[in-house]
């Protein structure tokens, strides 16, 4: 059963929704029954020890577990009260209006435009050259990016370093227009001055997409989001403003992991 | 509460609450013995008390240093975070108890003709309870007990109360006394700072209660 702050049961209407939430990897369950509400207004951040399943949990709400062979969902999520998790559900555009960061930024080994351009061209968001010109521009400029690449496009993305290409991913989740981006520990291999910096873009980007943002660490879930959920053991434990989580949660759990009492 | 994976960590936070244990004990003492050597007119004892708040002091110093090393290198959270939090504010307010009772040790020689007081049998009651006060928010703190933190609030009434009697009667002996005024403005002092260290007490009791759950003790408590 999960512990859900009262204070967040007002928040406005939800982005997406799971419900009942189950994956199961073989014969084993990953995750157990989870139901949460992903609000369109916060940053969400799911910490728990390794092997607790948000990453695995993230990974449902654009299907990007589809790709594990052995992996099955069950139970439902919504994505502004459709079903995600239905045959019928187009998933190449699903992960185009769910955008996905990665932990190892991956851009293509294509210039850094490319990198930008080729989402919006093969989902036919810019037809002409200008179009699709001002949306690179756009997602650069968004990302935090475009001063500092602006006159390199044609260089390959893959030259950049790793906080830079971390922000082209960013940039290129964006490109097509998102409505959640979801984040698995973004930041986690970057130094502390590209983790600033993708902590403010996260914060600049928030508002404007829902996001969600998978961590391990829980300074970072405390900077960034405002909504934080704690999972163990395949179970979401808590939920809450992540404020009230880190100053006085209230599930034991919780309190030990957050104050690394963990065992 | 079970220990933190990092030893170190609750090396740390044992250590924190031993020095405010240790602040703490001195600060009883110093009441007690101000008082003593108040009544009895030993300035001795008196030179003493002032003497040793030094060392409470010092310990607040020490206080002071540990917790913001361990906000800067522990990052603590939840529970652990209010707990430092906590111990650096209730340092700073065993700290002013200490000087409540140096400042009462000070006065020691500027009264005269004591036998003649009626208010200085009235005072080592008062002082008692403002110690027990002391002691029991103490006893609160070491064993993170938000009952017994609200039970050290409700105590500050009465010695509000004592005060308040001492006060009238101090008052009273002026009026009939004038010769006496000087020596009666210095007790006047003393119940005073007796009643402050009340008041810091219950401040203290507020930062156990809200270290061991989050939440400040209900209004009608205060």
């Amino acid at each position: 059963m999960t512990r859900i702050h009262d204070t967040i049961k007002d928040d406005k209407s939800a982005k997406m929704k799971a419900r009942d939430v189950s994956v199961y990897y073989g014969a084993k369950k990953a995750i157990d029954e989870v139901s949460i509400d992903i609000s369109p207004d916060y940053v969400t951040a799911f910490i728990g020890p390794s092997g607790c399943g948000k990453s695995t949990f993230l990974r449902c709400f654009n299907r990007m577990n589809d790709t594990i062979p052995v992996a099955r969902v069950t139970g439902a999520i919504e994505l502004d009260g459709e079903d995600i998790l239905t045959e019928a559900m187009d998933v190449v555009q699903l992960r185009a209006r769910v955008g996905m960061v990665f932990q190892k930024p991956n851009p293509f080994p294509k210039s850094i435009y490319e990198n930008i351009a080729y989402g919006p061209k093969i989902h036919g968001l810019a037809e002409k050259k200008p179009d699709l010109d001002a949306i690179v521009e756009r997602s650069l400029t968004r990302a935090g990016l475009w001063e500092e690449v602006k006159d390199r496009l044609d260089d390959s993305g893959t030259a950049l370093s790793g906080g830079q290409q971390q922000r082209l991913c960013i940039a290129r989740a964006i490109a097509v227009d998102p409505e959640v981006i979801l984040m698995d520990e973004p930041a986690s291999a970057l130094d502390p001055i590209a983790t600033a910096k993708i902590e403010e873009l996260i914060d600049e980007l928030s508002g404007r997409y829902a996001i969600v943002i998978v961590t391990h660490s829980m300074q970072q879930a405390a900077r960034v989001s405002q909504r934080t959920a704690f999972f163990h053991l395949g179970k979401m434990v808590e939920y809450g403003p992540t404020s009230d989580i880190f100053q006085n949660p209230i599930e034991e759990r919780t309190r030990d992991y957050i104050t690394g009492r963990y065992g | 509460m079970s220990d933190h994976t990092v030893k170190a960590f609750d090396e740390d936070i044992t250590r924190l609450r031993g020095l405010i244990a240790e602040m703490g004990g001195l600060a009883e003492v110093a009441i007690s013995e101000a008082l003593d050597a108040l009544i009895r007119g030993d300035i001795e004892l008196g030179d003493s008390v002032v003497a040793r708040d030094k060392k409470i002091d010092e310990l607040e110093t020490e206080v002071d240093k540990l917790a913001v090393r361990i906000i800067a290198l522990r990052a603590p959270m939840a529970d652990d975070l209010r707990e430092v939090i906590a111990a650096l504010k209730i340092a700073g307010v065993i700290e002013r108890i200490g000087d409540y009772s140096k400042n009462i040790a000070k006065r020691i020689g500027m009264i005269e003709g004591r036998d003649r007081f009626e208010p200085l049998t009235l005072l080592p009651a008062m002082g008692e309870l403002a110690n027990e006060m002391v002691h029991d928010v103490l006893t609160a703190y070491a064993a993170r007990d938000p009952g017994l933190a609200r039970e050290v609030i409700s105590t500050d009434a009465k010695v509000d109360a004592f005060y308040n009697s001492i006060f009238r009667n101090l008052v009273s002996h002026m009026v009939e006394n004038p010769a006496t005024i000087s020596s009666a403005a210095q007790l006047l002092f003393v119940a005073r700072n007796l009643e402050r260290i009340g008041d810091h007490a219950t401040n203290v009791a507020e930062m156990v209660h809200f270290a061991a759950t989050g939440t400040y003790p209900p209004e009608e408590d205060r």
